[in-house]
């Protein structure tokens, strides 16, 4: 009898995935394979989905029992567990997000933003789908989720950044989910965001061609080769920073990151920094962000009705981001004599550099000779901007709605 | 000058008080009215803060014809 109880104790990993709980993590451990064969088969944001799939197979692994506090988790999960170790010092703290910001700021080059600036509308008009999902959730969450009908805080937090994927924005997303302690929510949530933004080829073409004739994304667009001069590119970040803090003061660690990457880029006195937060502090912050976002891919907190809602609506956010951006370009296009591609519109997301390119590839499918690259770049950066301020106006007004609690 | 400043800053800091007064009356309003405030004053701030980046950029640039000239 000893002994029975000595090889159950031995192998009550292989037992725990014929109960209840172990078909769950089989099926977490599909949906991470999943992700990993996106990565790695076609290519599609690997940086990000690799580690988040290798995460969700680490998290969903059969539970041991903490000798302190007895309870039962994954071993990567428990109190001392690596993964929970990252998630408090990076993503709990809202570090992760802040730290690739630097790097991401690093690799923008706003010159092309510079002298087109009627681009950055683009960023402002792609940020719509945001608010259009963060309405459609307030109606919807009461009914498809009961247990959160009564609570109006609930609502108005999960709403928010739901709303806040459609910016394509993984690090705003990630800020706004955590900054109204979403925890519960996180998987869904960050995996719904980090998806999308590697699917943006996939996405965002039919949207744009439902909604462009073919002679309009064949318009052609000038551009203007001469750089933007140093002065402006150092400028720039620093009035960026004071603007967007000033105004929306909830989007300054956001936007101050961002803007510091890309001064310690635009300086012309710290190559190597700048070379260093390209590079190794990118790299290394993506490597422990997706990893860690993969812990949070527990299965009884990632296959619910929420999951599926959230998914949904995150989907939708993407749509209308894209959909809201070339509908602009439209409209501007009534009273302007140099028509914009609309497909530039599309690009206000973002998903950089993603997003241009596939603009770009788009508008040569129409016209091998058409090159609205810079164009779309324009609209690609200003919609990183446009992104975080309406990450720093959700935070703001949706707290204020709160009663000022957060 | 400097007593007109002191004057000013204290009256701010008993003005602030007030502006709790704005936010409990917001909580209060229902659901969906809340979310289109959220809608209306989040897109005007996100086109505000662009715009005033546009206006800076376009300086920028006059200033950057005129070292040029």
């Amino acid at each position: 009898m000893e002994l029975v109880s000595i090889v159950k104790e031995l192998f009550a990993g292989v037992l725990y995935l014929f109960s209840a709980a172990g078909l769950k993590a089989l099926a977490m451990f599909a949906i991470a394979g999943v992700l990993i064969y996106l990565a790695i088969r076609k290519d599609y944001e690997p940086a990000l989905l690799l580690p988040i799939g290798f995460g969700a197979i680490l998290a969903n692994l059969p539970p041991v029992i903490d000798a302190v506090t007895g309870t039962a988790a994954a071993s990567v999960l428990g109190e001392h567990g690596f993964l929970s170790v990252l998630y408090q010092a990076g993503i709990a703290n809202e570090l992760f997000p802040i730290l690739i910001f630097i790097g991401v700021g690093a690799m923008i080059d706003f010159s092309p933003l510079l002298k087109d600036p009627s681009m950055i509308f683009f960023g402002a008009a792609a940020q719509f789908g945001i608010f259009a999902t963060f309405l459609l959730s307030l109606v919807l969450i009461p009914i498809v989720l009961p247990s959160a009908a009564g609570d109006e805080s609930l609502i108005l937090r999960l709403a928010s950044a739901i709303g806040i994927i459609g910016a394509a924005d993984g690090p705003t997303t990630l800020y706004v989910a955590n900054y109204f302690n979403l925890k519960d929510y996180m998987a869904p949530i960050s995996v719904a965001a980090y998806s999308y933004m590697s699917l943006v080829p996939v996405i965002q073409p039919p949207v744009i061609k439902a909604l462009t004739t073919r002679e309009e994304r064949m318009i052609r667009m000038n551009y203007n080769e001469q750089r933007a001069s140093r002065l402006s590119l150092i400028l720039f970040p620093i009035i960026v920073t004071a603007v967007a803090g000033v105004i929306v003061p909830m989007s300054a660690p956001l936007v101050g990151s961002l803007m510091f990457g890309n001064l310690i880029r635009e300086c012309g006195v710290l190559e190597r920094l700048s070379k260093t937060a390209q590079n190794e502090l990118a790299n290394l912050v993506t490597i422990l962000l997706g990893i860690t976002i993969g812990g949070t891919m527990v299965a009884e907190n990632f296959l619910r009705m929420d999951t599926l809602l959230i998914m949904a609506l995150g989907l939708f956010a993407f749509v209308f981001d894209t959909a809201g951006g070339v509908l602009f370009a439209k409209c501007l296009n009534l009273f302007r004599k140099n028509k914009i591609n609309p497909m530039v519109g599309a690009a206000g997301i973002s998903a950089f550099p993603m997003s241009a390119r596939v603009i770009q590839k788009l508008a040569k499918e129409e016209d091998p000779y058409n090159f609205i690259l810079m164009q779309s770049i324009s609209a690609n950066v200003s919609g990183q901007l446009g992104s975080i301020v309406a990450g720093g106006m959700v935070i703001t007004l949706v707290s204020l709605m709160l009663g000022g609690i957060w | 000058m400097l007593k007109w400043l002191i004057a000013f800053m204290e009256a701010a800091s008993v003005a602030s008080p007030a502006a709790e007064a704005p936010a409990s009356s917001l909580a209060a309003l229902p659901l969906l009215v809340k979310g289109l405030l959220v809608t209306l004053m989040g897109l005007l701030g996100v086109f505000l803060v662009l715009t005033l980046l546009f206006a800076t950029i376009r300086l920028m640039q006059k200033l950057d014809t005129k070292e040029s000239k």
